[in-house]
């Protein structure tokens, strides 16, 4: 019988050292001791993996026979335009998209929404073959696109890596926002005119520059959230 | 109550409690505690076996598989085979998968003269637990050892039809105050610590007298609860004050009640609720005979009929609100989480829960050495400890996923300091 010379307290025989303080237990009567059983087993138990795929696999098979049947219909019946191509585009984007939720939940959220861009980008690039004119998809679509998929990495990114909270959150959601009202007008503009002009998306900076120094006056002065807590609250 | 569909197939709501823990369900966390029994003989396990299979189908909420519907998610008998008894291992509470284990939501285990049951929060609390452990071991006993075990207390008759009111959500026949008291929401101090890797438990159990601990309660004019629920805020006010913190928080311990001391039912589901006992440190400097004091004033006014029936009746309705019940399970998993991680879980700086003296039956008594509980793996990074005495022995068990044990320390050293013997078990340091 062992007692931690820090605690006080009496160490089960199988306490190399005791667990409070982390002490080395050495009872100079028991230096040769026999080992005693522990009250614990020293195997680790593990956790019986689930499979969960059976959601993955009901998504693809339908994902999958849809395209297929569309694409066969429009090679075998309706010959006249090749439509199948917009049916084959949307389901390849909705399994993309599906991946992280049916698939493989344990993909990176930066690299769903990388594939969601890409995706998508392919899904206009598919559409292009269905009109006469393709300038629009490398002058504006895949544009927009990537500006889309910029700002959502970088409002992940704030999200899950700056301080968090739910005035926070609505900080970097309206300065998104704002950033993307000005994107869409800036590519806009060079498209359609070849001009850039700043018009609507320089009222809705002003609301999201007004809405952002209240959410940071409002983050910054304790007292000021406490009262809107109190007022708000429901 | 079970319900009966047309082709007599019987499914269970949810109770009240138990609607909240299936949705804090996480890929590293399940809200599953552990009972155990130590025995004075060695298990045998094909027996344990036996007396699991010939007990199980008495207790129709363990015997069960959770399953999600579109507004709620419900229990439903589980005829697959098992559950099976396995060996112990060194990491208890593990994750509970509801589609793994054949879809049982109770694990039975066996080391040395230890038979232990993990049961996941939803299907019942610690008394529920308590029964079918209790069951399980007389029965195991009676093959074992050949002794006639009368049912009585939490021991049940394996033979009899379970009656209705074991399987009620006692809740809502007691939810009827006419007012809702608000829920306390206060941030309260929480351990810092660094976690331990994946399904790593850190347990230590400290095994001493009741009459020891009673004594060193009573000159306090407290009782044991009250006592060790004081210990532990002071030893959770030493770590905050190690800690140097810039702004120093409330110290609250979350205790679950058992509401069947104060609303007769003889439910083996959920049927608890949870005081928050604690002190303000930004107040001033607390002796121990101040917290003891402040604990006591907090637990006799809380611990009282009327209050407790507005805590349920608070609780009950949000789950009666119509509008709330026709809203999708995906939504309301969502906001209950949220609910509980930015509020709820914030409530407390730890958990204790007290069982109390176990009586067992007459004839059972020179097989038992001593019984334990865990309240399992916390929700967040702190310390969670659960007392259950036997005899004259008291136990308490405090599991935590963080690598530090300030607070264990801080806690035995107050006890032996008050003239206790306590002698320390754990799985965190022993010879490889």
């Amino acid at each position: 019988m062992s007692y931690c010379v820090n605690c006080g307290v009496e160490l089960d025989g199988a306490l190399t050292e005791c667990p409070l303080c982390n002490t080395p237990v050495i009872n100079p009567r028991e230096l040769s001791r026999q080992k005693k059983q522990s009250p614990y087993p020293e195997e680790k138990g593990t956790v019986e993996s689930v499979r969960r795929k059976d959601l993955g696999i009901l998504t693809t098979s339908i994902l999958g026979a849809t395209a297929v049947s569309c694409g066969i219909l429009n090679l075998l019946v309706f010959t006249g335009a090749p439509w199948s191509l917009t049916v084959i585009g949307a389901c390849l984007l909705l399994w993309v998209m599906m991946i992280p939720l049916v698939i493989y939940s344990r993909q990176s959220v930066y690299l769903s929404l990388l594939l969601d861009g890409v995706a998508t980008g392919l899904y206009l690039f598919i559409l292009s073959f269905l009109t006469a004119d393709r300038s629009w998809l490398w002058g504006l679509g895949i544009p927009i696109v990537i500006l889309v998929t910029v700002l959502a990495e970088l409002l992940t990114i704030c999200i899950r890596h700056l301080p968090s909270s739910f005035l926070t959150n609505a900080l970097y959601v309206v300065s998104v926002i704002g950033l993307l009202c000005l994107g869409l007008e800036l590519l806009i503009d060079r498209y359609v005119s070849g001009n850039i002009a700043l018009s609507w998306s320089a009222v809705v900076l002003t609301v999201v520059g007004v809405v952002d120094v209240l959410l940071i006056t409002v983050l910054s002065r304790r007292r000021l959230r406490n009262e809107g807590r109190r007022r708000l609250h429901f | 109550m079970p319900m009966e569909h047309k082709n007599t197939e019987v499914w269970y709501r949810l109770d009240l409690s138990a609607i909240v823990y299936p949705t804090l369900q996480r890929r590293d966390f399940s809200s599953v505690y552990r009972l155990s029994v130590v025995l004075k003989e060695e298990i045998d396990p094909e027996m344990m076996q036996q007396a699991v299979d010939l007990v199980m189908p008495r207790f129709p909420t363990y015997k069960a598989a959770i399953r999600k519907g579109v507004f709620w998610r419900y229990l439903e008998p589980n005829n697959r085979p098992g559950p099976f008894v396995q060996p112990d291992v060194k990491n208890p509470c593990q994750p509970m998968h509801f589609k793994g284990n054949n879809r049982y939501l109770v694990r039975f285990y066996y080391y040395g003269g230890r038979i232990a049951l993990e049961a996941h929060h939803s299907l019942g609390d610690g008394t529920g637990g308590m029964c079918l452990l209790m069951t399980v071991t007389a029965q195991y006993l009676q093959l074992k050892e050949r002794v006639h075990i009368r049912p009585e207390g939490f021991v049940l008759d394996p033979g009899s039809k379970p009656d209705p009111e074991e399987l009620e959500d006692a809740y809502m026949r007691y939810a009827n105050a006419r007012v809702c008291p608000p829920r306390p929401q206060e941030k309260t101090y929480r351990v810092r610590g660094t976690k331990e890797p994946f399904y790593t438990l850190n347990i230590v159990d400290g095994i001493m007298s009741v009459s020891q601990v009673m004594q060193a309660a009573k000159r306090y004019q407290a009782t044991i609860t009250e006592y060790l629920n004081a210990v532990l805020i002071a030893a959770m006010l030493q770590k905050q004050e190690q800690e140097h913190r810039r702004r120093q928080l409330p110290v609250k311990i979350a205790m679950p009640v058992n509401l069947r001391r104060f609303f007769p039912s003889k439910t083996l589901r959920n049927f608890i609720t949870m005081i928050y006992p604690g002190v303000d440190p930004r107040l001033g400097e607390y002796t121990f005979p101040e917290i003891v004091r402040q604990v006591q004033h907090y637990m006799r006014y809380h611990l009282d009929e009327k209050q407790l029936r507005g805590d349920i009746t608070t609780n009950a309705a949000t789950q009666r609100h119509p509008l709330i019940r026709v809203v999708p399970l995906f939504i309301k998993d969502f906001v209950v989480r949220q609910f509980y991680t930015k509020v709820q879980d914030k409530n407390s700086s730890a958990g204790l829960t007290n069982m109390g003296a176990l009586q067992v039956p007459d004839s059972m008594t020179p097989y038992i050495e001593r019984f334990d509980i865990y309240m399992g793996q916390p929700f967040s990074s702190r310390t969670n400890c659960a007392i259950i005495s036997y005899g004259d022995v008291l136990t308490i068990n405090f599991a935590s996923s963080i690598i530090e044990a300030d607070v264990e320390r801080y806690f035995f050293r107050r006890l032996v300091r008050d003239g206790i013997h306590v002698k320390i078990e754990s799985n965190r340091s022993q010879e490889e």
